[in-house]
């Protein structure tokens, strides 16, 4: 299989920006709702959290799921 | 242990006293663990108790469920197709509360992890791993875009010839199968479903395989600035 540009450019990203102490995704699921908490509030992310957004950036599943947590925790504020 | 309710100190609030203000009380962080918190006390409360508590925590879910929802996977599912879902896990993982977030926070993330979920498998359930990644089973190949500058070219075409190198002679048919369906798009766990796992074992696979790269390319001289630069 060739990979395309973006697949390439993907795949380097994804190496040169890896780190062995990694959060998985259970361990993201578990801080999440901490995470977006601050978010929203706009606080400072402490250096412990820092990881959730690391695993957020590299995982599709979690970065959508996270999106989704967010839109819907907005949503009932609107609401 | 588990605590339960007959083990919590403080007295049964009044459900009368309970409304919906409990969406907007969030716990303190130095609250120790969530055993306390009004929502988990109702819930492991009388069954009066617990239904009411539930049918606010439904109504609750499906009104945030319905704005994250209704764009995703072609709304394959409604939130009420997995409500009860949500319900029944967040019940079974009362325990798990810790606290650190308000309640309702809390139940959401887990909802939408159920909901979304749900709806990625019935969205990708035709779809094989091999026809999204590849019609036939060759390993993963890098390919230089050929309308690159030709000096750019040279400096990417060494890097990229020992990252095909790490990846052919290091990497196992497992990983590599993980980490081009992902490549292609396709999420983590609709990937470990067809490959018959879980989702965190290909997040630990695919890690690996990422690790085993990095160091490949810095005990071959490259570090990983100078990769993520030369490709930026």
């Amino acid at each position: 299989m060739s990979l395309s540009r973006k697949q390439t450019q993907d795949l380097i990203d994804s190496v040169s920006s890896a780190k062995p102490d990694e959060l998985d995704c259970d361990g993201c699921h578990e801080l999440m709702a901490e995470f977006a908490e601050l978010e929203l509030s706009g606080k400072e992310i402490p250096e412990a959290m820092q990881a959730v957004r690391r695993h957020l950036d590299q995982c599709v599943c979690c970065n959508d799921e996270y999106n989704a947590l967010l839109e819907a925790l907005g949503g009932i504020e609107a609401s | 242990m588990t605590r339960r309710i007959k083990d919590v100190d403080t007295p049964i609030p009044n459900p009368e006293n309970i409304g919906p203000e409990c969406l907007d009380t969030p716990n303190g962080a130095e609250e120790a663990d969530g055993s306390q918190d009004p929502w988990v006390i109702r819930l492991r409360g009388e069954p009066e108790i617990r239904d009411a508590a539930l049918e606010e925590l439904r109504e609750f879910l499906v009104r945030g469920l319905a704005k994250s929802m209704s764009h995703r996977y072609n709304a394959c599912l409604q939130p009420d197709d997995v409500v009860q879902d949500a319900l029944i896990k967040i019940l079974e993982s009362l325990d798990q509360f810790a606290g650190r977030s308000r309640f309702t926070t809390w139940a959401m993330t887990v909802a939408v992890r159920i909901g979304i979920s749900q709806m990625r498998r019935k969205y990708f359930d035709d779809v094989s791993i091999d026809s999204l990644t590849s019609e036939d089973q060759s390993p993963m190949q890098i390919a230089i875009d050929e309308t690159d500058d030709p000096g750019d070219q040279m400096d990417r075409q060494s890097m990229v010839e020992t990252l095909q190198r790490l990846i052919d002679t290091t990497l196992t048919e497992k990983q590599q199968k993980a980490m081009r369906s992902n490549l292609s798009g396709m999420p983590v766990e609709v990937i470990a479903e067809k490959m018959g796992t879980n989702r965190n074992a290909i997040y630990k696979l695919v890690h690996d395989a990422r690790i085993k790269l990095k160091r490949g390319l810095e005990q071959s001289g490259i570090q990983a600035e100078d990769i993520a630069t030369a490709f930026a």
